[in-house]
């Protein structure tokens, strides 16, 4: 708190973080770190994640998950004598608290299994650190240079960045918006979307009529929202999260003569934390009509959906700081379909492996998840475990769908349109295919 | 729309909520001689009572005299169980500034642990939008100015024309002599806690009114602005703070027309840190 508007000093910040993380990689994987569970002790997800801060709705949202997949994984009798917990460590929104938060955690917990959470606002400085103690982590960070750069334990099921601003041009498209207005915050995570949408608005044959940067510890963004109305953009494309983004929502459709602007969000719009918060600065129903955001395509029927919702319901209102809004939206946020995939997968590894060394299971992560030749599709955890143990070889296809890893355990998915329903649930309005992403890639 | 007009309006509007706070926060300073860094969270407490009664069907307005009441308690609270033990034992200003962004901390996240980092709204009608020259408000941001007005008069009247407000500019120019001239400087200390207490709920209020959407962090950075129209108007001086505000609301606005807005809050800083390195006092001088 009491926090400086950070972009003034990016540029030392930027460098300062790094050499703090790898110094602390360094003394950390010095201490060296036990890859094997003792008997009968309980296995950890951390949720490593801003619990504080702007994006404060992030940490509380894999919360949920990692309680819904740990009880659904318990109550299948848990994993080799192993029972898993979740804890979790706050990064408050910043690399540089999130070094300090991971180092806390990694002294003070043994027997993390792995890692969930890890967003833009802090995988690159807390992955290295993941990766020095062999800590295997599924981040939900879409910066592009984990696209470049080998992290042997990192793993993502989520897409890069460029692509999130191509699906969001694709929807400004399809609406038939030719003059777009950006609103993006300050943060790391916000501000990788803006130059790759830049680019893509302009190769749609598309203009960007204003490009306004919200700080995000700001309290109000009259003047950006102004500029913005007296542009007279089509829609406005954004990711602003806490409290930025309703309050330029209401200043916005203040300025507007009481109208919204039609708006385009990332896939971290998908959440009751931001659907309640809007809702209550514009009204539900002129931002359920005028909201549309890209996200991953994630089932909403059949086996693998049915075993999800279960775990989650089983944990509705049981964790502590998770938003009282309409739970199914639950059910479509990336952060809780992706890491209750990707801890399935750790636990499923290491039951296929008969192990809980991380060297030995963690092959299994792509095999599992890919499937090979000959193997039987599972769509829960218990199902898995029963496939397992009556010798059978896996291919787990969860509410994310398959995945397909590429050399640098990135498993992208495929785009789909959402939008709200007045009571916050969230409704799927179309599909964005791989040659329209093309049309707009630059 | 005329963006530079449209920005002035929304710097008086910035400045006139500003103003509430700063003029609190400065009237606070003067008479107990506590820098206090929680009061951005007993604002923010304000702003959450005043939630508390409007999620129950009530007026924001009924509900506003509910926070100035819960935080003119609160800050007498602090200034009961936690300066004034500080102070009777001598402790140094910089000691009391520790323990107050102790304090913060801890009413901070006490309201985060009563509400959850959630970001909440008041149910209430923002009004038609009226637009005077290049002025573009909403009849409730006319209201926060006309509140704002009101504030700052009856603060001018408190201070110039009753013995209370005599006595608060008295303590606040020299204890140990108001006291010998028979002031009872510990009932003006305490009552100066409750009145800037409860002028910090109404600020947090009206701050929450105005943003829209808020959450239990929300005046974090607000406190940096306070800091800057205080002393830029002159530590101590509840009319310089009143300028100082106004400065700061006009520039942080105005600056997002001509630079990026993200920025804007740096300009608040920059203005401060160039008023101290040419007028040290402030612009209205030493504290009165």
């Amino acid at each position: 708190m009491f926090g400086f508007p950070r972009s003034g000093h990016r540029a030392w910040r930027s460098g300062a973080v790094v050499a703090a993380a790898v110094a602390l990689a360094a003394a950390l994987a010095a201490c060296g770190s036990s890859s094997s569970a003792g008997s009968g002790s309980t296995l950890l997800f951390a949720d490593v994640a801003p619990f504080s801060g702007p994006d404060a709705a992030l940490g509380p949202i894999y919360l949920v998950s990692c309680e819904g997949t740990v009880n659904a994984i318990n109550q299948a009798g848990g994993v080799l004598g192993h029972k898993f917990g979740c804890t979790h460590a706050d990064t408050h929104s910043d690399p540089a608290d999130a070094v300090t938060a991971v180092g806390n955690l990694l002294q003070t917990t043994s027997n993390i299994a792995a890692v969930i959470g890890c967003t833009s606002d802090e995988a690159a400085t807390v992955v290295p650190v993941f990766g020095s103690h062999k800590i295997v982590s599924f981040c939900m960070t879409g910066q592009s240079e984990f696209d470049q750069i080998k992290f042997p334990y990192f793993y993502r099921l989520v897409p890069p960045d460029l692509a999130e601003s191509y699906a969001m041009t694709v929807i400004a498209k399809n609406l038939g918006y030719h003059r777009i207005a950006l609103a993006f915050g300050n943060d790391i995570g916000s501000q990788t979307f803006v130059q790759p949408a830049i680019a893509a608005i302009a190769k749609a044959g598309m203009k960007v009529v204003a490009n306004e940067t919200l700080a995000l510890n700001a309290t109000t963004f009259r003047t950006e929202a102004a500029a913005i109305v007296a542009a007279h953009p089509d829609a406005i494309m954004t990711e602003a999260l806490g409290n930025a983004d309703p309050t330029l929502f209401a200043e916005i459709k203040q300025l507007n003569g009481g109208h919204m602007i039609p708006l385009i969000g990332t896939s971290a719009a998908i959440s009751p934390a931001f659907y309640t918060a809007c809702a209550k600065a514009v009204g539900a129903a002129d931002f359920s009509k005028n909201f549309h955001a890209d996200n991953l395509v994630t089932a909403t029927s059949g086996p693998a959906y049915v075993a999800f919702t279960k775990a989650l319901l089983a944990v509705k209102g049981k964790v502590a700081g998770a938003q009282t809004g309409n739970f199914s939206t639950y059910f479509s946020a990336p952060g809780a379909v992706h890491l209750y995939d990707g801890m399935n997968l750790v636990a499923l590894s290491m039951v296929a492996a008969h192990s809980t060394d991380v060297a030995k299971w963690q092959p299994f992560i792509a095999t599992i998840g890919d499937g090979v030749p000959g193997s039987v599709v599972v769509s829960s955890f218990a199902q898995g475990v029963a496939a397992l143990h009556a010798g059978k070889t896996i291919h787990y296809i969860g509410p994310g769908g398959p995945t397909v890893f590429d050399a640098y355990h990135d498993s992208p998915g495929i785009f789909q349109i959402d939008t709200y329903s007045p009571t916050g649930a969230v409704v799927v309005a179309g599909g964005i295919s791989a040659a329209q992403l093309r049309a707009v890639e630059p | 729309m005329n963006l530079l007009e449209s920005a002035i309006g929304f710097g008086v509007l910035t400045a006139a909520v500003l103003a509430i706070a700063a003029v609190s926060f400065t009237l606070q300073f003067a008479v107990t001689n506590v820098l206090n860094l929680a009061f951005a969270p007993v604002m923010t407490t304000g702003a959450f009572l005043t939630y508390e009664v409007n999620s129950r069907g009530v007026s924001v307005w009924v509900g506003l005299i509910v926070a100035m009441a819960g935080c003119a308690l609160l800050s007498a609270g602090l200034n009961y169980f936690v300066y004034a033990p500080f102070q009777r034992r001598g402790a140094a200003p910089i000691t009391l500034v520790i323990v107050s962004l102790g304090m913060a901390f801890i009413i901070e996240y006490g309201i985060a642990g009563w509400q959850g980092g959630i970001n909440v709204s008041y149910a209430m009608s923002q009004g038609s939008t009226v637009r005077a020259g290049g002025f573009v408000l909403s009849t409730v941001q006319f209201m926060i100015i006309g509140i704002s007005v009101l504030v700052m008069a009856v603060v001018h009247v408190l201070l110039r024309y009753t013995k209370l407000g005599k006595a608060m500019r008295a303590t606040a120019a020299n204890r140990m002599l108001a006291r010998n001239c028979g002031i009872r400087a510990s009932r003006v200390v305490a009552l100066t806690w409750a009145l800037t207490g409860a002028l910090g709920g109404l600020a947090g209020t009206v701050f929450a009114i105005d943003v829209v959407s808020f959450n239990p962090t929300s005046t974090d950075v607000y406190l940096v602005l306070i800091l800057a129209a205080v002393f830029l108007g002159g530590p101590g001086n509840a009319y310089g703070a009143m300028l100082g505000a106004l400065i700061i609301g006009l520039a942080t606005e105005v600056s997002a027309v001509y630079i990026q807005a993200d920025y804007k809050y740096a300009v608040a800083i920059v203005i401060l840190l160039a008023m101290l390195a040419v007028r040290p006092t402030g612009l209205l001088g030493a504290r009165t």
